[in-house]
């Protein structure tokens, strides 16, 4: 060890470690993304606005004035002739040529948690078969090979039944939850993803050398057992270590954005979700979940009592967050190549109850597709006056499936290997895609 | 010595030497209890013998060596978190490395297996069996653990076992005699409460045949037929809407079909019912010695549980298996384990002192070109439990429920929902993600157990005056790995601990936490 002598013992560790991990002492450390990098320019990415609860369709895409299911809401005329949106949503009836609206959805899931399955899964329920979420799904198609950030980002996450996971995909696919800190929906939103910072105790030099010790350490395990886990283990620590590195590219840090914009897309916890969601976008993450949910009212769009002024108060946080992201993504290249998706579990009575609520109704309900690959300003189904039933093109929900499937590009027959070794289509089989609202 | 020569008197010695290692909860258990005086180490090396004598049959055929039998160190971790789920303590640790005694390793079997948090434990990972990990109802599952712990704290018999799931019914809750019905019928439950889900997961579990395909469509790659799930599912039919009864009827139609199925028993050409409850039939059928799967699928799961990787076929599809496979070693240990009387702690000890349980992970082709040895034993990934239970060990935490502890305070269930999310039933597959990683780095426990204001293990190593840099670096080692540091880790280390101008203090905390996030720590050797 006398060749050391002109090296201090600091410097002997470095490179004993440096060494022993096998690589030079910059090249695990993640060069810091200097410039804001765009996402590939063929690049497809999802955002799912996630309505739990199950918005009423007949106060926000499928209003019926003058009948008196309707209630007290009024209609109001779009951007496109003849179609009209309820009185609460202006800002999107300004932009109903990006918008196809679905107002013939049709289901038979009418408990919350069956209902939340068959929208997030595509798949009725049954035992013993754990389907994966849309999110795990696409991104599992969608995301690059050895993305620095995952696939699959959830914001805010709200569902029943905590269903809507990677199921048989694995892990792998299970999407990296952010959590705002702060209950109040006016409140600043404070969008974090749990455990991203270092305790504060841990000096600048102590994170350098834990993670150091860490890769020596998995070097000398690794160096005495070969095994697959280990690996897997190893890779997984590296993409974590590289998100804490780079914070997510960077990609929390909504305080880069301007005053103006941020206000824009509202200052509560769903409007600044679906900003993050237009920065992770950006950064090649091909799905994002925002969810918006009441604050206190944990059941979101669940309107059984006061139906307006809930669904009327939802209304006013959800349309300019949605606008703003229409405009954002547009201004920035990008809503050609991102779909975004408005759905709950189901949708509302049109018979208002004693209550001045709306109860759940699974038989005619909407759900609406904005974005990359569809060709917009249209609507697909119709309710009739009263809104009781479809009377005309029903849409089942794996027609939905495989219509969001072909407007990101994926082909809806792709099937996965479930746990049991049966293989599983995406859009479940026999599913047709709604070909006249796809661009192309 | 061979253990035959061993009188009881030695025996007595051994456990009571070995005990003193152990910990403290196994010295008062051992003093106060019977245990010394009914254990019979013979029995159990018999059929670890006969064990190894058919491994080293199978290693001769195949003309590998026999595996590498692992050091004391790994041996302990292994097996405490085999048998208990957590870590051995430092004490603990130090003293069975330093012990002497040719017999440690079975009496620390023995002992292990008779504490209580054995029961607790392996609970926990016939839970897992029965409700697998990511199906619709896992949360049901852990409701089955009171019942389980009781089978296993009386080491009831095997078959008893399973004719008591099979045959327990709603009303039993009522029945002051039987404490645990309620956590037995939570088994039916989780299964859907149903005739259907009931036959599926009975039929996947004690047998290792995998129907539920067969419910709509003739499974596609066994040779079972809707009829012969239907045929299962009518012993079944009085489970209905979460109720279980006896019924008397001994057909069963599906929901939306208009066949109406009798109860038929699988692969028999004959069922007689003769007036008997369906179930208490299906249950006998189901234990009967002459059932080819029932000891079979059971050795089976313990041997995964112990080994990492199942005898033949998978421990819930036997049929991927054939004769070939199963005649290796399953079929002649199931007919051990029957002759066994179905005592799973026999089975258990026997597999625990055995070659192919003791051999080393590592990997033959590390071991250079000329020597070709079996690859018997995977890396076992660490249950969510345990790898909490590991970390409270390791770290000293807290246990009373008057000093906040971590285990009641609800940080142990979200470390634990959180690594359930990213756990699967295959002891080798490591398949954490993302948060599970950022958890390990950056959450509350890690951080208050590498930060010297809070951290017991690390006041304790860093404040003691007695000690040298090299044996707090040791002591870490020992309360995280259950080892002491290689020569190069010590050199590499000691290094950093003692560079110019470095606080040994902040250094010792960052060796614990990247102890505690190396894939040593999570992942069983």
């Amino acid at each position: 060890m006398s060749g050391f002598d002109l090296f201090t013992r600091r410097d002997i560790t470095r490179m004993l470690m440096a060494s022993a991990a096998g690589v030079s002492l910059s090249g695990w450390m993640p060069k810091l993304a200097a410039q804001s990098e765009t996402a590939k320019k063929n690049g497809r990415a999802c955002i799912l606005l996630w309505m739990g609860g199950g918005p009423s369709q007949l106060d926000t895409f499928d209003p019926k004035p003058g009948h008196k299911n309707g209630g007290p809401v009024k209609a109001i005329d779009t951007a496109v002739p003849g179609i009209q949106l309820s009185e609460y949503l202006p800002g999107l009836a300004k932009q109903m040529k990006e918008l196809v609206l679905f107002r013939g959805m049709t289901s038979k899931e009418g408990d919350h948690g069956r209902a939340s399955q068959l929208m997030l899964t595509g798949y009725r329920p049954v035992e013993a078969v754990n389907y994966p979420g849309i999110g795990s799904l696409l991104a599992k198609e969608l995301a690059p090979a050895d993305g620095e950030l995952p696939g699959f980002v959830s914001i805010s996450p709200f569902r029943f039944g905590g269903v809507g996971g990677p199921g048989f995909l694995g892990p792998k696919y299970a999407p990296l939850t952010v959590s705002g800190n702060s209950a109040d929906p006016n409140a600043r939103a404070d969008l974090t993803v749990e455990n991203m910072l270092p305790p504060a105790h841990v000096s600048e030099g102590s994170k350098k050398s834990r993670i150091e010790m860490l890769h020596f350490l998995q070097q000398e395990f690794s160096s005495k057992v070969a095994s697959e886990a280990a690996k897997v283990h190893q890779a997984n620590y590296d993409r974590a270590i590289r998100m804490v590195e780079t914070q997510g590219k960077n990609a929390f840090k909504l305080e880069e954005e301007p005053e103006a914009l941020r206000d824009a897309y509202g200052r509560n916890r769903f409007g600044q979700g679906c900003l993050l969601a237009r920065r992770l976008v950006e950064r090649g993450v091909p799905f994002v979940e925002v969810s918006l949910a009441n604050s206190g009212n944990v059941f979101g769009w669940d309107t059984h009592t006061d139906n307006f002024n809930q669904v009327k108060s939802l209304c006013d946080v959800l349309d300019p967050a949605w606008c703003t992201l229409m405009n954002d993504l547009r201004e920035r290249g990008l809503l050609e190549t991102t779909t975004i998706v408005w759905m709950g579990e189901f949708g509302r009575t049109p018979v208002i109850n004693e209550s001045g609520g709306r109860d759940h109704f699974p038989l005619a309900w909407s759900t609406v597709l904005a974005g990359g690959g569809l060709k917009g300003g249209q609507v697909v189904g119709d309710t009739g006056k009263a809104g009781a039933e479809v009377v005309d093109r029903p849409v089942q929900v794996k027609d939905f499936y495989a219509t969001i499937c072909k407007a990101v590009g994926v082909d809806p027959n792709k099937e996965n290997i479930s746990t049991i070794g049966r293989p599983i289509s995406i859009a479940e089989t026999g599913a047709e895609p709604v070909t006249e609202v796809l661009a192309g | 010595m061979s253990m035959q020569l061993c009188s009881s008197a030695t025996v007595r010695r051994l456990l009571l030497a070995v005990c003193c290692l152990i910990s403290d909860t196994a010295i008062g258990q051992l003093l106060k209890s019977d245990i010394v005086r009914d254990v019979d180490l013979h029995a159990g090396r018999a059929m670890a013998d006969w064990i190894d004598q058919k491994s080293q049959a199978q290693w001769d055929q195949e003309g590998v060596a026999a595996p590498l039998i692992v050091d004391d160190g790994t041996f302990l971790r292994r097996l405490y978190l085999d048998l208990t789920g957590t870590i051995p303590s430092v004490a603990t640790a130090r003293e069975f490395l330093e012990s002497t005694d040719e017999y440690k390793r079975a009496i620390a079997i023995e002992v292990l297996l008779r504490e209580p948090r054995s029961a607790e434990h392996l609970a926990r990972v016939w839970r897992r069996m029965l409700v697998p990990t990511g199906t619709p109802s896992e949360g049901m599952g852990q409701s089955i653990e009171p019942w389980l712990k009781d089978q296993f704290a009386r080491n009831a018999p095997y078959d008893e076992f399973a004719r008591n799931l099979l045959t327990v019914k709603s009303t039993d809750a009522t029945d002051p005699t039987k404490p645990y019905a309620t956590s037995a019928i939570m088994f039916y439950q989780a299964a859907g409460g149903n005739a259907e889900g009931a036959a599926d997961s009975a039929t996947r579990f004690f047998l290792g045949v995998r129907l539920g395909c067969a419910k709509c469509h003739d499974h596609p790659f066994a040779k079972w037929k809707q009829e012969d799930f239907w045929g299962m599912a009518a012993f079944f039919a009085g489970v209905q809407n979460g109720t279980v009864e006896d019924s008397p009827r001994t057909t069963i139609r599906p929901q939306d079909g208009d066949v109406e199925y009798a109860a038929k028993l699988l692969w028999e050409e004959e069922t007689k019912l003769d007036g008997a409850s369906p179930r208490q039939v299906f249950a006998d059928w189901v234990v009967s010695e002459h059932n080819p799967n029932f000891a079979a699928t059971a050795v089976n799961r313990v041997w995964q549980h112990l080994c990492g990787r199942s005898l033949a076929g998978t421990v819930d599809d036997l049929d991927q298996a054939n004769a070939e496979d199963r005649a290796v070693l399953l079929d002649g240990l199931a007919r051990e384990f029957v002759q066994s009387k179905y005592d799973l702690r026999h089975l258990i000890s026997a597999i625990c002192r055995s070659k192919a349980y003791q051999c080393s992970t590592v990997s033959p082709n590390q071991l250079g070109d000329q020597l070709k040895v079996a690859d018997v034993r995977p890396l076992k990934t660490l249950s969510p439990e345990q790898v909490f239970d590991a970390m409270e060990q390791a770290l000293m935490l807290p246990v009373g429920r008057s000093d906040n502890a971590a285990r009641f305070n609800g940080e142990r269930m979200a470390i634990v929902a959180r690594m359930n999310e990213a756990f699967s039933d295959t002891p080798g597959d490591f398949s954490a993600g993302i948060p599970q990683a950022l958890m390990m780095m950056n959450g509350a426990v890690i951080s208050d157990a590498t930060d010297l204001a809070t951290s017991r293990t690390l006041r304790a190593v860093v404040d003691s005056p007695f000690m040298k840099d090299e044996d707090r670096l040791e002591t870490l080692f020992l309360a995280t790995l259950t080892r002491r540091p290689s020569d190069r880790e010590r050199e590499v280390l000691l290094a950093s601990v003692q560079a110019e101008g470095a606080a040994p203090g902040t250094v010792f905390a960052d060796i614990m936490w990247a102890l505690l996030n190396s894939p040593e720590f999570v992942l069983s050797r």
